[in-house]
C-alpha cells in the first residue's frame, strides 16, 4: 500500500498535462453538455416550467408533471426537490431577489415564512381564483388557502396528527382495540410499557416533531370548548397561557414523567422514531399522516401500520382532531411563464389529479368522487373531519416566530430545563411580536 | 524490532478509532433494513449491493457527476491562473496601495457568505447565468479567491527574488518571467491551493441549490440531498448516497494523496 | 527543475541588486480583482445596505430605520445568548483541533513504517462535505446504548439531546474532521525544523520534551499562526455542521450566531436584522484575527 502511495506521485510537467487535459476536456463537454431545453413538437416551441419543492413532493409533482407532459408536450417541467429548510432557504433568496420560479412550494395559511399569507402579502403568487377546482373548497380550509377572498395555493388535500401504531406490537400486548379516550390512552400505553415495548417513540431532536404531541391535544384542550379560539387570540382576547395549552402541555409531560417516552427523546431524531415504531421496538409515535410513507418504507411489511387519533379528553364525543391541509405550491405573479404555471395549477386541480396527488401522500382528498381513494389508515379519522377537526395551529399564527419557538421550548421542558409557565409565556411573546 | 515500534503501534490504534465513523457508514450503506435493526454496529453479513444500486439510479447521479465536475475543474484552472497571477504582484509590490489590496482580498475570509448573497443572486440573475455552469464558475472564482491569494501570496514571499528578476536580466518580460520561471516554483502550493479548493467546490450544496435548482444542472451534493431528503429513515439507502456522493472526491484524493499532502507540506510554510 | 539550474549558477547578488526592481504591473492583479470586485465586494456592500432597513427578504424594499436593528440586537437574548455559544464552540474547537493536529502531526513525522498510509487516513474527513459529515454523525450520536458511538464505547449519553453536552458534540464532529487539515500545516512546520539542531540539543543531554520546548516548538510558530487563525475564522463562521445536527437545539443550547443570524432572515423573515448580525458577526471575525495574527506574529518575531 505504501509502495502504491509513492508511486502516486507526480512530475511537475505530468501535473501540468494533467491540468491542461482535464480543462480542455471539460471546455469539451461544457459547451455539449446543455440538455435540451427547446424540444419541437409540431414546430411549436416548448416552454419550460421550473418547479422547486420539498422532497415530500417528489413522488406525486413526478407522476403529474409526466402526465402533464403526455397531455400538453410542448410544456416541460424541470423540477427539483431539497430538504425544507434549504428549500427554504433556496426560494427565499431568490423570491428576494426578484427571480421566483414558475412554480414553488408554498405553505397552507400562515406562520411561516414559506407560507401562502405571507407571500402572498408581498406580492409574490399569482391569483388563481379564476380556475373551477377552487369553488369547491371547503368552507373550514379557505383560511389555508385563500388571503382576502383570493385563493393563492394549490394543495391536494389535508392530513390528519395522529397515532402511527405497529398492529403487531398491539396485539402482542393484547390490546384489541384503538383507545378513544385519554384514560384509555394511558392504559393503553401502560400495558405496551408492561409488553416490554417503548409505548410512544419521540423524536424531538429533529424541530418539528416536537410540536406534533401539542398539536394532537389542543383540539380537544382548547378548540372543542371554544373553536373560535384562533380569532379570540387574533384579536387579543386570548393567550396560550390563559388557555387549554396548559392543559396539553401538562399531558405532553404527564407521558413522560410516566416514562412513556423512549430515553432521551431530545437526542432522537425522526429518522430513528420511524424506525422504533416500523420494526416494532415502540407501540407508535405522534405523527403527520404525509408521513405514513416513511413509516412503511422502513417496516417488514407496510400493512403492519396504521393510524388512530389521539383522545385529548376524558369523554370520547369532546375529542377533536387536528387536519390541516397540506403542503401545496404557487405560481409565481411575475414570471414570464405565469400564463402556463397557471395552466398547470388548473390541471392539478382536476378531480383525478387531485385523487392521485392525496394517494401518494395517504392524504384525505380536498374533494372527492366516486374514484378518490382513502387510505385505510386514516379511516378512522373521517367521523372527525365534518365537525370536529381543526387546522394546524401555526396556519392561523400571525408570524413565523412562534412555531420555532414552541419547538425550542417543548425541547427544553423535555429536558427538564424548563416550566410549562415559562414556555407558555415565551409562545405569549413571540405571539406578540 | 525498532524503537518506534510502540509509537507505531499508539498511531495505528488512533488510526482505527479515527475509522469509526467510516466503518459506520460504509458498513451501514451495504446491510439491508433487517441487519441495521438488529446489529447496526456489526459486520455486515452478508453484505449487499442493493442500497449502492438504488442510490445510483435513484438519485440520477451520472448526469450530476459530470456537472460537477465541469464546474469544479473550470472554476480550479480560473483559481489558479488569476489567483497565482495576483499574488505574485501582491506579494512583490511595495506600495502602500498594494498593501491595502491584499488586506482587502483578505477581507474577504472574514465576510459571512450571507451578507451578500441577496444583492449576488440579483447580479447573476442580471447577468443571464442562473441555471448555467459559467455563473456557479463565476461564483466559485471569486468566492474562493481570497483565500487562493492568502496561500499564493504567503507562498510567494518565502521565495527568494532572484529567479524571476535572473530571468528578467535575459530580456523576458513579466509576463514570460512568471510563467516560466515562477509559477513552475509555485507548484507545491499550487497543489494545496488545488486541492482546497476542490474540496469546498465539490463539496458546497447551497450555492448550487440556490443558483442551479431545478435547471438541470444539478451539481452531486444537491442530487445526493434531493435523494437522501426521501428516504429519512432508511439509513442503509442514505448511507449509499452519502458514500456515492463523496466517492469521487475520495478517489482523487487517494489518487493525488502523496502529492496533495506533500505540497501542503512544502506550500503553508510562507 | 533542470531548467532552474542554469539560473541558480549566475551571480545571486546581481540578480538580488535588481530584485527590488521587478515589481509586476498591476496588470497581473487587475482579472482577479474584477472577479472578486463582482462577487464578493459589490454584494457585500450593497448587502450592508439593508442592516439598516426593515425589509423582510421578499417583496418591496423596507424602509429606512436606521441604527434601529443594532439597537435590538443588544436587547436581544437569544442573540446574546448565541454569542457565548459561538466563543464557546471556537475555542474548544480551535484548542482541540490544533492540540490533535499537533500530536498527530508529530507521532507521523517520526519515521515510521505505516506514516504514510497514517497521514492519508488523519487527513481523509477534510475531504468530505460538512453536511454530510454532520449526517454521519448524526447517526453516531444516536442515544441508544446499542448504537454508534454508545454502543462503541459501552456509554450511555444523549450526545445531541443534552443541552450540557450538545455543544461539545457539535464541536467533536468538526474535529474529526478537521484534526489533519492542522496535522498537515504542522508537518509543514515540522519539515522547517533542521535535524541539525535537535542532534546538537541530544549532545548537550536535552530529554523528549526539552527538545520539543526548546527547539520544535518556537519553530512551530509560523504554522501555528496560520493553524489559529484558519480555525478560529472558520469556528466563528460555523454553520453547515450546526445547522444540519441540531438547528440550533435543544431549546437554545447549540443557537450561534450564524444559525441566528439564518434564521432571521430567512424562517422570521426578518432580513434587514440578520445583515445587521451578519455585520456584526463579520466585525466580531475581523477583530478576533487581527488581535491573533498581532499577537502570534510577535511571538514568532520574539522566539
Amino acid at each position: 500500500m505504501t509502495d502504491l502511495l509513492h508511486q502516486a506521485r507526480l512530475s511537475r510537467g505530468q501535473f501540468l498535462r494533467v491540468m491542461g487535459g482535464l480543462a480542455a476536456a471539460t471546455l469539451a463537454t461544457a459547451c455539449s453538455t446543455r440538455p435540451e431545453t427547446t424540444a419541437t413538437t409540431g414546430g411549436a416551441a416548448a416552454t419550460e416550467l421550473k418547479f422547486i419543492g420539498v422532497a415530500d413532493q417528489k413522488t406525486p409533482m413526478d407522476e403529474l408533471a409526466a402526465a402533464y407532459q403526455k397531455a400538453k408536450p410542448t410544456v416541460r417541467l424541470t423540477t427539483s426537490y431539497a430538504p425544507t429548510d434549504q428549500v427554504q432557504t433556496s426560494l427565499r433568496t431568490q423570491l428576494g431577489a426578484g427571480n421566483a420560479p414558475d412554480l414553488h412550494v408554498v405553505y397552507p395559511g400562515n406562520g411561516s415564512a414559506m407560507s401562502m399569507t405571507q407571500i402572498a402579502q408581498a406580492g409574490l403568487l399569482a391569483d388563481l381564483s379564476a380556475q373551477s377546482w377552487t369553488q369547491t373548497i371547503p368552507t373550514g380550509f379557505k383560511p389555508a388557502f385563500q388571503l382576502d377572498g383570493k385563493t393563492y395555493l394549490y394543495s391536494a388535500g389535508s392530513s390528519v396528527i395522529g397515532a402511527v401504531y405497529n398492529k403487531k406490537v398491539f396485539e402482542r400486548a393484547g390490546i384489541d382495540a384503538p383507545p378513544t379516550t385519554w384514560t384509555e390512552f394511558l392504559a393503553v400505553c401502560d400495558k405496551l410499557k408492561k409488553a416490554g415495548v417503548v409505548p410512544i417513540a419521540l423524536g424531538a431532536q429533529t424541530p418539528w416533531v416536537t410540536q406534533l404531541i401539542t398539536y394532537a391535544l389542543v383540539p380537544s384542550t382548547v378548540y372543542a370548548k371554544d373553536p373560535a379560539f384562533d380569532d379570540k387570540q387574533l384579536a387579543g382576547q386570548a393567550t396560550f397561557a390563559g388557555s387549554g395549552w396548559r392543559q396539553a402541555m401538562e399531558m405532553y409531560l404527564e407521558l413522560q414523567k410516566r416514562g412513556y417516552f423512549n430515553d432521551k427523546p431530545n437526542g432522537t431524531t425522526f429518522e430513528q422514531q420511524t424506525s422504533m415504531v416500523a420494526t416494532g421496538k415502540a407501540g407508535m409515535a405522534v405523527q403527520v399522516s404525509a408521513v405514513l410513507p416513511d413509516f412503511r418504507k422502513a417496516a417488514a411489511s407496510p400493512d403492519d401500520l396504521s393510524m388512530f387519533p389521539v383522545p385529548g379528553a376524558d369523554d370520547a364525543n369532546s375529542v377533536w382532531i387536528p387536519a390541516g391541509v397540506v403542503v401545496g405550491l404557487g405560481a409565481g405573479a411575475k414570471g414570464k411563464n405565469a400564463e402556463e404555471a397557471k395552466a398547470f395549477i388548473d390541471f392539478l386541480g382536476r378531480q383525478e389529479n387531485i385523487n392521485a396527488w392525496a394517494k401518494a401522500i395517504a392524504a384525505i382528498p380536498l374533494t372527492q368522487d366516486a374514484s378518490s381513494s382513502i387510505d385505510p389508515a386514516v379511516q378512522s379519522f373521517l367521523p372527525f373531519t365534518k365537525d370536529r377537526a381543526v387546522p394546524f395551529m401555526d396556519q392561523r399564527w400571525p408570524n413565523a416566530e412562534v412555531q420555532p419557538v414552541h419547538f425550542a421550548v417543548v425541547q427544553e421542558l423535555l429536558g427538564g430545563d424548563s416550566t410549562i409557565d415559562e414556555a407558555l409565556k415565551k409562545m405569549d411573546e413571540a405571539y406578540r411580536k | 524490532m525498532r524503537r518506534t515500534f510502540p509509537l507505531e503501534l499508539v498511531m495505528i490504534a488512533v488510526a482505527v478509532a479515527f475509522l469509526f465513523p467510516v466503518y459506520t457508514l460504509v458498513s451501514l450503506a451495504l446491510k439491508d433494513p433487517g441487519q441495521i435493526a438488529s446489529s447496526p454496529m456489526a459486520l455486515p453479513s452478508p453484505p449487499t449491493l442493493d442500497n449502492f444500486a438504488d442510490a445510483w439510479t435513484a438519485a440520477a447521479l451520472g448526469p450530476s457527476l459530470v456537472n460537477s465536475t465541469v464546474i469544479t475543474v473550470v472554476s480550479l484552472v480560473a483559481l489558479i491562473a488569476l489567483g497565482s497571477f495576483a499574488s505574485y504582484f501582491l506579494a512583490r509590490v511595495q506600495s502602500r496601495l498594494g498593501y491595502g489590496l491584499y488586506i482587502l482580498f483578505l477581507l474577504g475570509i472574514v465576510l459571512p457568505f450571507q451578507l451578500g448573497m441577496i444583492p449576488l443572486y440579483r447580479l447573476v440573475t442580471d447577468l443571464g447565468l442562473i441555471g448555467t455552469h459559467a455563473g456557479m464558475i463565476l461564483f466559485y472564482t471569486g468566492i474562493q479567491l481570497p483565500f487562493t491569494v492568502f496561500l499564493y501570496t504567503g507562498f510567494i514571499r518565502a521565495l527568494p527574488g532572484d529567479y524571476a528578476a535572473a530571468a528578467q536580466i535575459d530580456g523576458a518580460s513579466h509576463l514570460v518571467a512568471f510563467t516560466r520561471v515562477v509559477f513552475p516554483l509555485l507548484r507545491p502550493i499550487t497543489g494545496t491551493v488545488l486541492i482546497l479548493n476542490a474540496v469546498f467546490i465539490w463539496n458546497d450544496f447551497f450555492t448550487p441549490l440556490v443558483y442551479l435548482g431545478g435547471s438541470g444542472f444539478e451539481t452531486v451534493p444537491v442530487s445526493v440531498f434531493a435523494y437522501v431528503g426521501q428516504y429519512v429513515s432508511q439509513h442503509g439507502l442514505v448511507f449509499a448516497g452519502l458514500v456515492l456522493g463523496a466517492l469521487p472526491i475520495v478517489v482523487v484524493f487517494l489518487a493525488l494523496q502523496r502529492y496533495v499532502i506533500k505540497g501542503f507540506s512544502s506550500g503553508l510554510k510562507g | 527543475m533542470t531548467s532552474l539550474t542554469a539560473f541558480r549558477s549566475r551571480p545571486a547578488r546581481a540578480a538580488r541588486r535588481r530584485g527590488s526592481a521587478v515589481t509586476p504591473p498591476w496588470l497581473f492583479a487587475a482579472p482577479a480583482l474584477v472577479v472578486y470586485a463582482i462577487v464578493v465586494l459589490y454584494p457585500a456592500v450593497s448587502g450592508v445596505v439593508y442592516a439598516f432597513t426593515d425589509w423582510s427578504g421578499i417583496g418591496a424594499d423596507g424602509s429606512f430605520v436606521g441604527l434601529a436593528n443594532f439597537a435590538t440586537l443588544f436587547g436581544d437574548e437569544q442573540a446574546m445568548g448565541s454569542i457565548g455559544n459561538t466563543l464557546l464552540l471556537t475555542l474548544a474547537i480551535v484548542v482541540v483541533q490544533n492540540g490533535i493536529g499537533l500530536l498527530l502531526a508529530l507521532g507521523v513525522n517520526v519515521k515510521l513504517r505505516s506514516r504514510a498510509l497514517l497521514r492519508v487516513i488523519f487527513f481523509a474527513p477534510v475531504v468530505v462535505s460538512p453536511v454530510m459529515v454532520a449526517f454521519l454523525w448524526k447517526y453516531i450520536y444516536n442515544p441508544d446504548p446499542s448504537a454508534g458511538l454508545n454502543g462503541l464505547l459501552g456509554l450511555h449519553v444523549d450526545w445531541l439531546g443534552d443541552p450540557s453536552v450538545a455543544l461539545w458534540s457539535i464541536a467533536g464532529m468538526v474535529v474529526w474532521q478537521n484534526a489533519g487539515y492542522s496535522m498537515v500545516i504542522f508537518l509543514a512546520g515540522l519539515e522547517g525544523v533542521p535535524r541539525e539542531l535537535h542532534e546538537a540539543a541530544m549532545i548537550d543531554g536535552a530529554g523528549t520534551w526539552q527538545r520539543f520546548r526548546y527547539v520544535t516548538w518556537p519553530l512551530l510558530a509560523p504554522a501555528l499562526t496560520i493553524n489559529l487563525m484558519l480555525s478560529t475564522i472558520g469556528g466563528l463562521k460555523l454553520f453547515d455542521q450546526v445547522f444540519a445536527a441540531t438547528n440550533g437545539g435543544p431549546g437554545y443550547a447549540t443557537e450561534t450566531l450564524s444559525t441566528v443570524l439564518y434564521k432571521q432572515a430567512f424562517v422570521f423573515g426578518k432580513y434587514g436584522y440578520s445583515t445587521a448580525i451578519a455585520l456584526v458577526l463579520a466585525l466580531f471575525v475581523a477583530a478576533v484575527s487581527l488581535v491573533q495574527i498581532y499577537y502570534t506574529r510577535r511571538r514568532e518575531v520574539t522566539a
